[in-house]
């Protein structure tokens, strides 16, 4: 039998976890530990909960955002991005002092890179060219 | 130019320059190892793409095979013990390409294009694509000239013709790769750019033969792609294509390229190796099911374009090496049907003494003979009469004594014959002289001489022709032939064997 990815046990406790009562969870977690078990997969338990989370955010529509910055951002650019992708979003916020300046957004999958360092490396490349 | 003028024009130069919001798509690297990668994200990756792991000094492109539901496949194009689970990985958009242009002539240079041969980096400012389909029916037309390998024996035996593909196959150490390079060391002065690609060997064997060509004067009109043996297989694998990529930016000039892929046979058992890492369901000798197609798309590319379309060609050369001379195993049947003829080098000849140690009666050339030029038409039907005759009587040789003078002469004639099809390495002939050493022979001009002298003898005649009848091979050379051609022809080897 072909190998189960970590995805796939996450998509399968999503699907089983949706609609259910809140009083029956234990009892599904419980056996899920004990499929993950059979599977040797228990020591992957960390990847499957990433997978898990990332794939309910997606389903129920909820985006990632994760804003890379030099300095710490007030709450009013907050505001506008949450309104530029969605108010149902999550945002973490990281500072990275190498990329120089400018901003960074990761959504899901799509990072938009505005950030001085990548500008500064694509003028030098424009005027080598 | 002033200070001032200078500081204007990078002022210029930077307002030009558009700010823009790059937008990139990630994924994640899901696991790592054995050259491959597996990936989640990258929902809109294409076939073949490059794919960026890592940033700045460590940047390390992958190439996307498996596009799966929830995954892609990818092999990982150089170092990658710096990639871990979780890492990010960017697309590039870009299909795989490496540079092509004029630039790239006498550099050795690694699949992707990259110089590693200690000289300067190579920037061409044109890429392309990698893999491309090959020129359709429209715009091909058949063999019609000549590509001179310089190899006596190949020249007159089983010509190569420009666009053609001739496959080089044999044991190992029986001079595969010594024909070859003899073919491009002839093609001096003759406006041909040659594309060499190393697959799998070892450099110690890519650094001599790079020696060789320098020494030769032939690294003048050649390029040289490397995929070592210590390189991951996805460098293997991709060699051959990256070649005849660089090979087709001259075709589309116009120009005539000649291309040697050394070897296939490595670059299937890369592609096996990638293959089954990226778990595709394995075949026969557990190759995957295209096989067949890995090489013929190769092979495909190798064309004579005709004159609407631009002119020029791409002959190929690929070289197959067997196992105790079973050309019916599954790659070099594959390769043989895809291409138009096989030169077949066996040990037993090698170690005879034989060099280039060809099996005369299984080569063959299906479509070289109408790119020969006329004079080695005409000699090479009675050479290859007078040697189908001696094969069949080679057996008898010795009992001379008890033989009637008809056999007895045919073959004598077929020993200086065979003795003069020999020739040693990096020593190519031009057709000329081919064609005078050829008449000379088969017409008898040698019969007198011993066999263990025909070298000396060769070598003589050569010299007398060049000295004094310089405008006769100059004609031959040009194509030209007739009766009074043939009849100074006859003239000459008559005045030297005085």
């Amino acid at each position: 039998m072909k190998k189960q990815s970590n995805l796939q046990f996450a998509k399968a406790l999503y699907q089983v976890t949706k609609d259910l009562p809140k009083d029956k969870l234990p009892e599904v977690i419980r056996q899920f530990f004990v499929i993950l078990q059979k599977y040797n997969k228990l020591k992957k338990i960390d990847y499957i909960v990433e997978e898990f989370e990332r794939y309910s955010k997606k389903q129920s529509g909820i985006k990632t955002i994760e804003i890379e910055t030099v300095v710490k951002l007030d709450g009013k650019i907050k505001n506008k991005i949450e309104k530029v992708f969605g108010e149902d979003s999550e945002i973490t916020e990281k500072i990275n002092k190498e990329m120089l300046g400018g901003i960074k957004i990761k959504v899901d999958d799509t990072v938009y890179d505005a950030s001085l360092k990548t500008q500064l490396n694509k003028l030098k490349q424009f005027l080598q060219a | 130019m002033s200070t001032n003028n200078i500081v204007e024009e990078i002022r210029k130069n930077i307002s030009l320059f558009q700010k823009e919001t790059e937008k990139e798509e990630t994924g994640k690297v899901i696991e790592v190892g054995d050259g491959i990668a597996r990936l989640s994200g990258l929902s809109k990756c294409q076939a073949s793409e490059m794919l960026e792991f890592g940033s700045g000094e460590e940047t390390t492109y992958g190439l996307a095979l498996n596009l799966e539901e929830e995954t892609v496949g990818c092999v990982l194009l150089g170092e990658y013990r710096h990639i871990k689970e979780g890492d990010t990985v960017k697309r590039t958009n870009r299909i795989l390409s490496v540079p092509v242009g004029d630039e790239l002539v006498g550099r050795v240079v690694n699949p992707l294009g990259q110089a590693i041969d200690g000289g300067k980096e190579i920037k061409t400012g044109k890429f392309a694509p990698i893999e491309k389909i090959a020129p359709g029916v429209m715009t091909r037309e058949p063999v019609s000239q000549p590509l001179q390998t310089g190899i006596k024996a190949i020249d007159a035996l089983i010509p190569v013709g420009r666009g053609q593909r001739e496959l080089i196959i044999g044991d190992r150490q029986t001079g595969k790769t010594a024909v070859a390079i003899d073919a491009i060391i002839n093609q001096k002065g003759k406006d041909i750019i040659c594309v060499y690609v190393a697959v799998g060997q070892k450099e110690s064997k890519v650094a001599r033969i790079v020696a060789k060509l320098k020494e030769a004067g032939a690294m003048e009109y050649t390029i040289v792609v490397v995929a070592g043996a210590s390189q991951p297989a996805a460098m293997s694998y991709i060699a051959p294509y990256s070649g005849v990529a660089m090979a087709e930016y001259f075709m589309d000039k116009g120009k005539d390229v000649l291309c040697v892929y050394d070897d296939l046979t490595k670059q299937a058992w890369a592609y096996r190796e990638i293959s089954l890492l990226l778990r595709r369901p394995p075949g026969r000798e557990a190759y995957p099911g295209d096989v067949f197609y890995l090489h013929s798309r190769l092979l495909e590319r190798s064309c004579r374009r005709n004159k609407e379309s631009g002119g020029g060609s791409i002959t190929a050369l690929p070289i197959i090496e067997t196992q105790a001379g079973d050309i019916s195993a599954y790659i070099p049947t594959n390769v043989i049907s895809i291409t138009d003829g096989q030169i077949f080098l066996e040990t037993d000849l090698f170690y005879k003494g034989i060099r280039p140690a060809l099996n005369v009666g299984v080569s063959v050339s299906r479509v070289g003979g109408a790119a020969q030029i006329k004079p080695m038409k005409k000699v090479a039907g009675k050479l290859k009469l007078a040697m189908a005759q001696f094969r069949e009587m080679e057996a008898f040789a010795q009992f001379s004594s008890d033989l009637d003078a008809e056999t007895k002469n045919q073959i004598d004639l077929g020993q200086r014959l065979a003795e003069v099809l020999k020739q040693p390495q990096y020593e190519p002939v031009s057709v000329s002289q081919q064609v005078a050493v050829i008449y000379a022979v088969s017409n008898g001009f040698a019969s007198s001489v011993a066999v263990k002298d025909m070298k000396e003898w060769e070598v003589g005649l050569h010299a007398f022709l060049e000295k004094s009848k310089g405008s006769l091979l100059e004609k031959i050379e040009a194509g030209e032939w007739d009766e009074k051609i043939e009849k100074e022809l006859k003239e000459a080897c008559g005045q030297y064997k005085k």
